[in-house]
């Protein structure tokens, strides 16, 4: 039986699953240690929690669901804002639009490697916090759901942010950081939400980041602002929100 | 049975106002090099990408093998290689991870792509690079391995934007070399370029597009009939003319002009035996020797600048 004809009797998805792994795995080779990666999506979150915590009189144990979701945000909101304006620069983008993959599953292999990155990062202050901290497990599935749902959240984030009109990654970065500055601080990551003010509490709502910090805070244990399936509902709109958006505007260079 | 691989019709591109191809409309028989000649900004690269589906034309349309450009697009992209001016490899991977990755795009399973892609490294003659990254090959060697990534999956037209551009005489060499073979393979070749001696060469026909127009369309030697007034008649004597004898020279009969191109002399003219005959006469009065005497038709490049020249003369 020839290729194609094994192609063809393939489902469309699985076909197109495949390609968007080729690209995620590419990508994993590619940029996962690039230096502006590991610089913005690991030292930076980091330097910020310290820059907070130092000299103040709070409980470190306290503030590992902020610490993980800031590391999840910034690890995971990286990855595509490198990667493709990167390929943008160089024009290996086009090597995607040369190939019979289309922008969905393009875009799904961006994503799918920003997830993974965000996946595996954000367990080292969880096992840290766990082990060293003396954190603990108050909701398994809640952890699970914040880890999962945050990083796919966060990945597609990434990716509708590096479809800017921007030709280098310096440029989208600053883009990036414009977004992500302001969102830290509204979406309950050093203070909890319930402690906002009312205009804090009501831009809450509008930062996806939000709904990953009070999952986590119930994943550890402490006292939640939303349900949790408040929260489930509310990452999986924005992600396919702005997977759907980010599809679109890829759609449009091609315009 | 399809005659033509590629159909154009009025196809047309405006970047806002600036009208970048304008209604061109043409065919390419299937197992064809096909050249697309033209100035810097003609349109041709624009052209080419409408055809690929990487722009969208603003009207007309267009198909390859009886598909759509832009309605079929990923069922031509299943079947058509894009060879870029740019070669946009990734400098991070090695070769061998670079013609993985695309065949890896086409669908390709893995042990067909390892061998596929170890057949094209052979054919490049880049096994010395195979597990070397990208970045670390010369100009030379990046451009072949941009042309291997294309035919991973065995293409029915490859799609070349100055496939030789740059490049030093032994890869230039290798890749017209490919070029024939893939047209000995019943695969259709669609060439832009603007080197005039590679088009003639390679292409079977070519379409000169200038300010965004097809200004002609047809086989380099019926083109080069066109332009009859660029035949030439090349001399060269045993010493250097004075400037009085350099003025007998260019009034010879039938001299349309002359040129001085280093110890030879250079005689424009639409009737070459009419300046050679007169030749002998202008030596034995001046007490000259021939060293060499050629005659030449007209250059592709003759009848492009002559094209060229009436196009913008009538617009």
């Amino acid at each position: 039986m020839s290729e194609a004809t094994s192609a063809a009797r393939k489902p469309v998805a699985w076909d197109g699953l495949r390609k968007a792994w080729a690209i995620s795995s590419k990508d994993m080779k590619i940029y996962y240690f690039q230096p502006a990666v590991l610089m913005f999506g690991l030292m930076f979150p980091v330097a910020i929690f310290f820059a907070f915590m130092m000299g103040r009189d709070i409980e470190a144990v306290t503030l590992f669901p902020g610490l993980i979701a800031l590391t999840l945000f910034f690890s995971t909101t990286t990855v595509a804002p490198f990667s493709v304006p990167w390929e943008k620069m160089n024009r290996t983008f086009e090597r995607l639009l040369f190939a019979p993959v289309s922008m969905f599953d393009a875009v799904l292999g961006k994503v799918m490697s920003a997830f993974i990155f965000g996946f595996v990062i954000c367990l080292f202050p969880l096992a840290i916090g766990l082990i060293f901290f003396g954190s603990t497990i108050g909701d398994w599935a809640a952890l699970i759901l914040a880890i999962v749902l945050g990083n796919l959240c966060m990945a597609t984030m990434g990716m509708l942010i590096s479809t800017v009109k921007a030709d280098t990654p310096p440029k989208v970065m600053m883009v990036l950081n414009f977004v992500r500055l302001p969102l830290m601080f509204i979406s309950g990551i050093f203070v909890p939400i319930q402690t906002l003010p009312l205009y804090g509490r009501i831009l809450a709502w509008f930062s996806p980041v939000s709904y990953v910090v009070d999952l986590l805070r119930s994943g550890l244990g402490f006292p939640n602002y939303w349900d949790m399936w408040v929260c489930v509902l509310m990452l999986i709109a924005f992600t396919v929100v702005m997977f759907v958006a980010s599809v679109l505007r890829m759609k449009a260079w091609n315009r | 049975m399809m005659n033509n691989s590629i159909e154009v019709k009025e196809l047309t591109k405006y970047f806002g106002e600036l009208l970048a191809v304008d209604h061109v409309s043409f065919d390419v028989e299937a197992g064809e090099i096909f050249g697309f000649l033209g100035p810097n900004g003609a349109g041709k690269t624009t052209t080419m990408r409408m055809l690929t589906n990487l722009t969208r034309p603003s009207e007309g349309s267009a198909s390859i093998l009886g598909m759509d450009t832009v309605r079929d697009s990923l069922a031509i992209k299943a079947v058509v290689g894009i060879v870029p001016e740019a070669s946009n490899v990734f400098f991070e991977l090695t070769t061998m991870a670079n013609l993985t990755f695309t065949g890896a795009l086409y669908g390709l399973r893995r042990k067909k792509r390892a061998a596929r892609a170890d057949e094209l490294i052979a054919l490049f003659g880049l096994d010395e690079y195979r597990d070397k990254k990208s970045v670390e090959l010369s100009l030379g060697f990046r451009r072949r391995l941009t042309i291997a990534m294309s035919l991973m999956h065995g293409p029915r037209v490859v799609f070349l934007d100055e496939p030789t551009s740059g490049l030093d005489v032994e890869s230039s060499r290798l890749i017209r070399g490919i070029i024939q073979d893939l047209h000995k393979d019943g695969v259709t070749v669609f060439i832009t370029t603007h080197n005039m001696e590679e088009a003639n060469q390679l292409c079977h026909r070519i379409a000169v597009i200038n300010a965004s127009r097809l200004i002609a369309i047809d086989t380099p030697e019926r083109l080069k009939q066109a332009a009859t007034k660029s035949q030439s008649v090349e001399v060269s004597f045993d010493r250097m003319l004075e400037s009085g004898e350099e003025a007998g020279l260019s009034g010879l009969p039938c001299v349309i002009e002359m040129r001085s191109l280093g110890d030879k002399y250079h005689l424009v003219t639409s009737d070459p035996p009419c300046v050679l005959a007169a030749i002998p006469s202008f030596m034995s009065e001046r007490g000259l020797k021939p060293v060499s005497i050629n005659t030449f038709g007209p250059s592709l490049e003759d009848v492009f600048v002559q094209l060229t020249a009436t196009d913008k003369e009538a617009s």
